[in-house]
């Protein structure tokens, strides 16, 4: 059940196709009306799959997310009736909703933006030629075809306090005199899930700014050699800029992913009790399954909340970082 | 390209709330009793081995349907996921016949099951020992009828203990404590006591402790978890690992399976509370010197064993309560129940078993406490909730900063709310 939550972080490949630029606007149809209509019916056969197939896996799960969140459930799953928006209200007051968003806040914000500065640096490197190339550029993709959960479960026994072979490589070479526990101290605990969630977020990064460098013109450089650019002027002044359309698509999809994330974070921390650590996907988890509230209804509530909140995210972020300037 | 982002938004966001937030359809639970017979009836059990549950279910269904001529549809889940899958089930007023579950009192809660009354034989219910029998009674009628037991011991180390010079396995707290230290003194990162109050199973741990220093979860009907016996029981186990330091780091983070066994397993932990399960596993290993011993208590009284049970609950549907009954008479039976117990490495829930069991040496220390062995209230419906709350708050009580009492009080108030 939720762990089509590991596909739909791990999927990666099939949003990033979506993301084609959109057709010029000139193809628009001219707005006579009854042109118009024969065009639609006659567009319905070839609109009709896709159409039913969005009713289906969008607005039909949609509509019982928010059925399911005004409805009261026992514990059992029982439906009891309606519960109106008091779920709602119980999220809302739960008592670790403020420490949730905040970690929500620093996971996303700090995943995404060490993941593009390194992105940037690895792409920079991967688009140059060397030998061994093609080496280094599968290496960098395996921890992207890697299932989260099965590296999420790798990095707690690598980074485990008993066993871990990081704390004893730490204390062989000298670092560290006692071990220490990255996944069970609360110092630590929300670094190590970042690093892992930087980790399996690299690849598809990487991608996106590669292709993104490789659209960019070789005589743009070379002209800006010719005026006597610096290496240091041509990134700065051709670089970044051209890059911006990969760097918005790059951060829009990584926001997405990354809020939604939920094995990194669910089994990294699973041994810590209470939501000291949890981002808004696993609270909604918790709320269903594992907490004393065990409630569907709070559960379908918090997941409504989880979509407006990234909606209004990547809104707001699409306008300050004036999306349509830079893909059109 | 806004708009499909959006809607790509929208899909990656729902296609997984929509799954959590589940699609509760109907209002479950038939009417039971009436309606044609069934011709085929459906199990959901937990997986307690990978190598035996599935098998012994699945030859239970042939002889069930050779017995019967009704098909037995057997759906094997993990611990992890049968939570979720029953609550998923029962949404979708699909409820199974049967489920294998370690609650049952919310669900009789709900009306949804059949009691004991309408469909267990009654020399079935004669034979079942009487603890279970209680701990699977909601309302004075019995609903969670028991598949197995386990009782929880004082395994020790027997190498740890002869380096560490102790000859006997400690009778009181006091004695406990200094055992331990002198097995974390031995050094090279050995821990007197691997102590698991992490979420996966905490109110197990700390219900051994508690019973051992004449606590309870309720006491004459009554909500009693910050009693004055329990808060001392949670200050001494925080006081284990925060100034005696003699448990392993972090215990309030540490889960049974993947924390303190593991330790145990490997030499590294003096003391651990354990079960058959993980006799087994030592015998297999036969890594560790190993023996079991009952708990210390408190003062150096008599010890008190926890037991813990699992059940096997029936759901109210039309036309299946003599299939659901005939299920029962086979299980039941001597050769059924007891060959699942003993390929699980359990131990009995009848009075015929534990004379069957009780030939093996290597059980005798739990089936002589298995009669007398204190359960946690799975028979109060407040207990589901409470129990979860438990597991994700008394961690924190054992931490440096932790405050026993504070943690005790909330859990108290929490239970006495309605969970």
């Amino acid at each position: 059940m939720i762990r089509s939550q590991a596909r739909s972080s791990g999927s990666g490949a099939g949003a990033a196709g979506n993301a084609a630029p959109a057709p010029p606007r000139g193809n628009r149809p001219a707005a006579g009306s009854g042109r118009t209509e024969v065009r639609v019916a006659a567009a319905l056969p070839w609109l009709g799959p896709a159409l039913v197939l969005i009713a289906a896996v969008v607005f039909y799960p949609a509509a019982e997310l928010v059925r399911a969140s005004m409805s009261d459930y026992s514990i059992t799953g029982l439906l009891k009736g309606s519960a109106g928006l008091s779920n709602y209200a119980k999220v809302l007051a739960h008592p670790d909703l403020g420490t949730v968003l905040v970690n929500t806040v620093v996971w996303v914000v700090a995943v995404l933006v060490l993941s593009l500065v390194i992105s940037l640096g690895l792409a920079q490197l991967l688009s140059k030629e060397f030998f061994g190339r093609k080496v280094v550029r599968w290496a960098v993709i395996i921890p992207w075809a890697a299932s989260l959960v099965i590296t999420a479960r790798l990095f707690t026994l690598l980074l485990d306090y008993n066993y871990g072979i990081v704390n004893r490589f730490l204390i062989a070479v000298g670092i560290l005199d006692t071990p220490i526990d990255f996944l069970g101290d609360d110092r630590w605990t929300m670094p190590s899930m970042i690093a892992v969630g930087v980790f399996v977020t690299l690849p598809f990064t990487t991608y996106v700014l590669l292709a993104g460098l490789k659209a960019i013109p070789g005589d743009v450089y070379e002209a800006a050699r010719v005026d006597g650019a610096s290496p240091r002027q041509a990134y700065t002044r051709i670089t970044l800029p051209l890059l911006r359309p990969a760097l918005l698509v790059a951060s829009v999809l990584n926001i997405i992913y990354v809020f939604n994330s939920f094995p990194i974070v669910y089994t990294l921390n699973d041994r810590n009790p209470g939501f000291a650590h949890d981002t808004t996907i696993t609270f909604m988890y918790k709320l269903a399954f594992k907490s004393a509230d065990k409630s569907v209804g709070m559960s379908a509530a918090a997941g409504v909340a989880n979509v407006l909140l990234i909606l209004v995210v990547i809104l707001v972020y699409l306008r300050v970082s004036r999306w349509k300037d830079a893909t059109e | 390209m806004l708009k499909r982002l959006i809607a790509t938004t929208a899909v990656a966001a729902l296609a997984l709330t929509a799954c959590s937030g589940g699609t509760g359809a109907g209002t479950a639970g038939g009417s039971g009793g009436g309606g044609e017979p069934v011709k085929k009836i459906k199990l959901v059990a937990a997986e307690y081995s990978k190598d035996n549950t599935a098998a012994f279910w699945n030859k239970f269904a042939a002889a069930y349907k050779a017995k019967t001529g009704i098909d037995l549809d057997v759906q094997v889940v993990s611990w992890d996921d049968i939570d979720q899958q029953s609550s998923t089930m029962i949404q979708n007023n699909a409820a199974p016949d049967i489920l294998n579950l370690n609650a049952y009192a919310s669900y009789a809660k709900d009306s949804l099951l059949y009691s004991s009354d309408e469909v267990l034989s009654d020399s079935v219910k004669s034979d079942l020992l009487p603890n279970f029998v209680q701990s699977g009674t909601y309302q004075g009628k019995m609903y969670g009828m028991p598949d197995l037991s386990s009782a929880r011991a004082l395994f020790y180390n027997k190498d740890l203990f002869a380096k560490a010079g102790i000859a006997a396995p400690p009778k009181t707290w006091d004695e406990f404590t200094a055992d331990a230290k002198k097995i974390t003194a031995l050094g090279d990162g050995t821990v007197g006591y691997a102590m698991p109050l992490g979420p996966e199973e905490a109110q197990a741990e700390f219900s051994i402790w508690m019973f051992n220093n004449g606590g309870n979860w309720k006491t004459d009907d009554k909500w009693t978890i910050n009693s004055p016996q329990n808060v001392d029981t949670l200050t001494f186990l925080k006081n284990l690992s925060v100034t005696d330091k003699v448990t392993q780091n972090n215990p309030g983070k540490t889960d049974r399976t993947d924390g303190a066994f593991p330790l145990f397993q490997s030499g590294r932990a003096g003391m651990v509370v354990g079960f058959s399960p993980l006799a087994a596993t030592l015998d297999k290993d036969a890594k560790v010197q190993y023996a079991t011993a009952p708990m210390p208590t408190k003062a150096g009284g008599a010890p008190a064993t926890y037991g813990v049970t699992d059940y096997l609950m029936a759901f109210k549907k039309p036309g299946n309560q003599d299939a659901v009954k005939a299920f029962y008479d086979l299980y039941y039976s001597p050769d059924q129940v007891n060959t699942f117990i003993k390929a699980e490495g359990f131990l009995p829930v009848t009075e015929s078993g534990v004379k069957q069991f009780s030939s093996d040496p290597k059980l005798k220390t739990y089936l002589d406490t298995l009669t007398g062995a204190k359960l946690t209230p799975t028979d109060d419906p407040n207990w589901d909730r409470v129990k979860l709350a438990v597991q994700q708050n008394i961690g924190a009580a054992v931490a440096p900063n932790g405050d026993p009492k504070a943690v005790l009080d909330k859990l108290q108030a929490q239970a006495e709310s309605g969970g």
